[in-house]
């Protein structure tokens, strides 16, 4: 890894450099990401090989032979079904809290001229530079002094403290580039401060708010160490399978590994589809 | 403030503020106070109280049997009252026994073993060590797609690494449990090659080393630090390479004069989530490991919560993470000279 590593920074630069014949720093340097990229690929295509294989154990090596039956075994499981449906909740329940605690934060911190602005914002965006299991520890010890146990709900607190500073990173760099002319004029117009709200910020904000909703999904569905520590005697599909490495290992973990490989692709690809179309459009205007 | 409510009216200042207000206190600020409460205080443990209270009780019934026997009116008045005194001294050591005292103090902090305590130097020496290569591995990748691939091939490229980021982590890390198992990808080469035997059982059991945590813990979180330093160096204007370049700078005065001094804030960021992320892991070492070999500190801190049920201690060993992390990260601004704002953007 490290000698790799030193090619590849000795080489970069010298990619700038035009040099005669064959670019040498040029091949350097496509070799070097080309097997960056087979490192990042190649574990997760033995994961998902290892769920077609009929062997109990997960593996690619003691080959079996071709099966779908740990698909059908999955679709079989109640905890890892109910699991992934207290997932949706906790996600929902994250979505819930952690947008308007987002846009509150974004809404003081862009108008709030004052010098404790900078430790409010340090504040706020101190639970993104915190492990995780720390936030799930200091939720847990908190809610305990009011017997309130670990659980589906201290879950949704512990992981919205801290998605909640994603999505208020999102209000903020959205607002600074809002025209506040628009709502000078409309106030001098005698538009309420209600009105102005509703027509004019929330609808500039719509499309960051619809982004700040899927990464909240997204990092709630897929936390682990803030989540293990908060969600005491219940689970999610994560910890469900954080659960499951203890206990002998079975195929049906790779292939819950195989759909997220899957989903992510599809969405992957069509999010940059969509996102060249939309270039292509605004360049044919 | 007057900003705030020009804007938006007194009634949704007033809910803005609330919100805030509630996310600040109950959601970061008191939890985090609590933690720290809660690793200063050990119960008092006052094995003897049990056998104390039976003997006062017996103390007690005798003095009562002596009252009953005591025909002198002013050695009935002395024995009554050592009587109220003992049964006001067992009302109190009973509600001591149901109530213990807490101890304030810094026990828990000087309390971690030496076992612990070299686990703990390890979690950070491993995480350090994560963040350094992570940095040399991620800076020419970042550097490459950013100013040197055509916009086609960096988008290309972006998506290549965004799969595997969106990817969970612990399905990530499981990949490398079946590459290094002791029958796994690696295992199984070796053997192909003649060097271990599966029936003698002579594989190379790489899940019992720390190495092993240690090349999950870069493979999970390695890409935390190529977006920060892809982003920032990506605003870097080419001129400036140019110009670099046209003034007879060599590549490497280019980049330590130029790119580097630009792409601060991302290297920073990027240093701070990759080190914060692996030492904080409980995932990584949890499914290496599988509770079979070694302990890293997370996986300690869990233990105290959930299997010793040693709450103080467990807050104790937290919040020395918190500190390390604090540690850290202020270096990093100190280092990199970049301020709260840079480092969260």
């Amino acid at each position: 890894m490290s000698t790799q590593a030193a090619g590849g920074i000795a080489v970069a630069p010298g990619a700038a450099a035009q040099s005669r014949g064959i670019d040498w720093s040029n091949v350097v340097l496509n070799a070097y990401i080309l097997l960056f990229f087979v490192y990042l690929f190649a574990p997760l295509l033995v994961m998902s090989l290892a769920a077609f294989n009929a062997y109990d154990y997960p593996s690619v090596t003691q080959w079996r032979g071709w099966t779908l039956k740990w698909f059908d075994a999955l679709a079989g499981d109640q905890r890892m079904i109910q699991g992934l449906l207290n997932s949706l909740v906790v996600a929902l329940g994250v979505i819930g809290i952690s947008l308007p605690l987002g846009l509150s934060g974004a809404f003081v911190l862009t108008r709030l001229q004052s010098r404790a602005n900078t430790l409010l914002y340090a504040v706020l965006v101190s639970p993104l530079l915190m492990p995780g299991i720390i936030l799930g520890i200091s939720t847990l010890i908190f809610w305990k002094r009011f017997d309130v146990p670990g659980g589906l709900f201290l879950t949704v607190l512990a992981q919205a403290s801290f998605i909640a500073s994603y999505s208020m990173l999102l209000f903020m760099a959205r607002l600074q580039r809002q025209d506040r002319d628009l709502e000078e004029a409309a106030q001098d117009l005698g538009a309420s401060s209600l009105l102005l709200f509703r027509r004019i910020t929330l609808p500039f904000l719509a499309p960051t708010i619809a982004t700040a909703a899927v990464i909240a999904f997204l990092q709630s569905i897929e936390n682990y160490n803030t989540t293990v520590f908060a969600i005491g005697g219940d689970w999610t599909l994560v910890t469900e399978i954080g659960s499951r490495f203890r206990f002998g290992l079975s195929p049906e973990i790779n292939v819950i590994g195989v759909i997220f490989v899957a989903i992510t692709i599809v969405a992957a690809t069509l999010y940059v589809l969509f996102r060249k179309r939309e270039l292509m459009a605004a360049r044919a205007r | 403030m007057r900003d705030l409510v020009r804007s938006y009216g007194k009634t949704l200042t007033t809910i803005f503020v609330a919100l805030v207000c509630f996310w600040v206190l109950i959601m970061i600020v008191l939890p985090q106070a609590f933690m720290i409460e809660q690793s200063l205080w050990t119960m008092q443990r006052d094995s003897a109280l049990g056998v104390k209270i039976d003997r006062a009780y017996a103390d007690l019934a005798t003095m009562n049997y002596d009252l009953g026997n005591a025909r002198d009116e002013s050695a009935k008045t002395a024995l009554q009252a050592k009587i109220d005194a003992l049964q006001a001294g067992i009302s109190d050591m009973e509600q001591r026994e149901t109530k213990p005292h807490k101890i304030y103090g810094l026990q828990n902090y000087t309390a971690m073993s030496g076992l612990h305590f070299r686990i703990f130097v390890k979690s950070i020496v491993y995480a350090l060590a994560v963040t350094v290569l992570a940095l040399l591995v991620c800076y020419p990748l970042a550097f490459t797609i950013a100013k040197l691939a055509t916009p086609q091939r960096a988008a290309l490229l972006l998506l290549g690494l965004v799969i595997p980021y969106a990817i969970n982590e612990l399905l990530r890390v499981y990949a490398w449990l079946m590459i290094l198992d002791y029958q796994g990808v690696i295992n199984s080469a070796l053997e192909a090659l003649g060097l271990v035997s599966f029936q003698d059982k002579t594989w190379v059991p790489f899940l019992e080393y720390s190495g092993s945590v240690f090349v999950a813990l870069i493979y999970a979180y390695v890409l935390f630090m190529v977006f920060p330093i892809y982003n920032t160096v990506e605003t870097l204007d080419k001129n400036q390479l140019e110009a670099a370049e046209d003034l007879g700078g060599s590549i490497w005065r280019t980049h330590w004069r130029v790119v580097i001094p630009h792409a601060k804030p991302g290297i920073a960021v990027g240093c701070i989530m990759t080190f914060m992320l692996s030492v904080g892991s409980y995932s990584v070492p949890q499914i290496m490991t599988r509770g079979k070999s070694g302990d890293w500190f997370s996986q300690l801190i869990y233990r105290q919560f959930f299997e010793t049920q040693s709450w103080n201690l467990g807050a104790a060993y937290a919040f020395s993470l918190v500190l390390v992390c604090l540690v850290f990260i202020l270096l990093m601004m100190k280092l990199f000279g970049v301020g709260i704002r840079d480092i969260a953007k």
